[in-house]
């Protein structure tokens, strides 16, 4: 039967299991990161047709709108981790959680820098009280509290439970942002890529933006594994399983 | 020993809480001073046209009194995780989020209502004109028990950390960016004579809700963070 998908994922819940599991994982899903990005960036800046209105500036959005689309993405992932660790006490889904939000946090900061270095032409200012930019400021504070929540702890366990909290209230949080801020002044676009229905952007400069969705998703999943993999042997020090690792790699060299 | 019952638990926390507020009663004037000198420094770095002060009062107020609150927020629970009370509620047989809902409503009346009585003349002062003043009270009557059930989860979650109100700070921004934005668009409305009954309803719906969840939140917050 399939049975073994809710065996797999219990078993994953165990630190050793988890950290083998993301060390295989991780340098194929950076390889693959690294090579998607190539080609986006490839397709995106040489192979892309110039805008009719804004020339070569709109190519931003090959960085823009995957790390935007990241910042909100890897904040649901880190509510669902936050979630699971909140009712079920799982240690690996509290430290996917907090080693998320370093990551998002990161991607939220490119979104808005790239965004107001392609606002400084096009709108003619660095930044403007607009319902999306402001969200994503809010969305930066979020991430950034989270953290500092998380590190104001002297037990991890008890931050990074005390964070998770804090993210679930901010999922609650975010929406009602964007609704209120929606309300009170807007100047962005909406948007162009649509699930549903045909997009509003032609197919040359359509894949180079879903490559370097990918390719952004990859290096989320790259970079979560190898600080997951860093914390784990950090707060699981003196355990056998990490005891073992070092001999073994002590023997090696 | 029997229990009293929940009802009478809070009525003793409640006026425990204003007793011991009213024998410290410098700490109480201290938001209210803070908003007053905050207030007072703003004609100060924009020049005293009237003009000009009349358009920003609103926010100016707004803004004074949501930092003030915050400067009273951060000692919401302190004393009590110093002396051990906040232990002993948690492992009261009254229910832990009813309980922390009298000490909220004690701390908004000995921290939020002074600066509600204190707005109208601080608004005043920076030439708010006097028809629209209503409006800011109301705002302030719904927005400023928003901002105590807020402040008090988020408080809630650093209790069993090490002090930092600057994260608390960080924390509540994003929390309070809608509770300003439907505040200050409600007087704006009102100072240019435009309906204000949409935001000021915004405001008693997210009230309403808070009022619910608040508590509720508070408590599992404190239940995490002291890890119960």
């Amino acid at each position: 039967m399939a049975n073994w998908v809710p065996l797999w994922l219990h078993k994953l819940g165990s630190p050793p299991i988890f950290y083998r599991f993301a060390g295989i994982v991780r340098p194929w899903a950076l390889t693959l990161a690294i090579l998607a990005a190539a080609v986006a960036l490839y397709g995106g800046l040489v192979l892309a047709p110039a805008d009719y209105q804004q020339g070569d500036a709109y190519r931003i959005i090959f960085i823009h709108v995957p790390s935007a689309w990241m910042s909100l993405f890897i904040y649901g992932a880190m509510a669902v981790a936050a979630f699971v660790g909140l009712v079920w006490r799982i240690k690996i889904a509290e430290i996917v959680a907090m080693e998320s939000a370093p990551i998002g946090a990161a991607f939220t900061f490119i979104t808005l820098v790239t965004g107001s270095l392609w606002g400084k032409p096009m709108w003619g200012t660095w930044w403007t009280w607009d319902a999306r930019l402001t969200s994503e400021l809010v969305l930066l504070f979020l991430y950034i509290g989270v953290i500092g929540l998380y590190h104001s702890f002297e037990d991890r366990r008890q931050g990074a439970r005390a964070a998770s909290f804090l993210v679930l209230i901010g999922i609650v949080n975010v929406p009602i942002v964007h609704f209120s801020v929606n309300w009170w002044y807007t100047l962005h676009q909406g948007s162009t890529v649509r699930l549903v229905g045909p997009s509003r952007i032609d197919a040359s400069m359509l894949w180079p933006l879903l490559t370097m969705m990918a390719a952004t998703k990859l290096y989320y999943v790259a970079s979560l594994f190898a600080r997951v993999r860093a914390e784990l042997i950090a707060s699981e020090g003196g355990k056998e399983w990490v005891r073992a690792i070092a001999l073994g790699e002590d023997a090696r060299s | 020993m029997t229990p009293g019952s929940t009802c009478a638990a809070c009525v003793a926390l409640f006026r425990r809480d204003l007793l011991l507020a009213w024998r410290r009663r410098g700490d109480i004037a201290m938001p209210v001073l803070y908003a007053v000198i905050v207030t007072t420094l703003f004609p100060f770095a924009l020049g005293p046209d009237a003009a000009l002060l009349s358009r920003i009062a609103g926010g100016v107020v707004l803004v004074t009194v949501l930092l003030a609150m915050l400067l009273s927020l951060d000692s919401l629970f302190r004393s009590d995780v110093e002396d051990g009370s906040l232990e002993q509620w948690m492992l009261a047989p009254q229910s832990l989020p009813l309980l922390l809902g009298a000490k909220l409503l004690a701390h908004w009346i000995t921290s939020a209502v002074p600066l509600i009585v204190i707005a109208p003349v601080l608004a005043s002062m920076l030439r708010f004109p006097t028809a629209a003043m209503p409006v800011l009270v109301a705002a302030l009557l719904l927005a400023t028990p928003l901002l105590s059930l807020l402040g008090g989860v988020l408080v809630a979650l650093t209790a069993g950390s090490r002090r930092s109100g600057m994260l608390l700070a960080l924390m509540l921004l994003p929390l309070c960016v809608p509770v300003v934005i439907f505040a200050a668009g409600a007087v704006a409305a009102a100072q240019d004579g435009l309906p204000f009954a949409a935001p000021i309803a915004w405001l008693g719906a997210a009230l309403a809700l808070a009022l619910v969840l608040g508590p509720l939140a508070c408590a599992a917050a404190l239940r995490i963070a002291m890890d119960a």
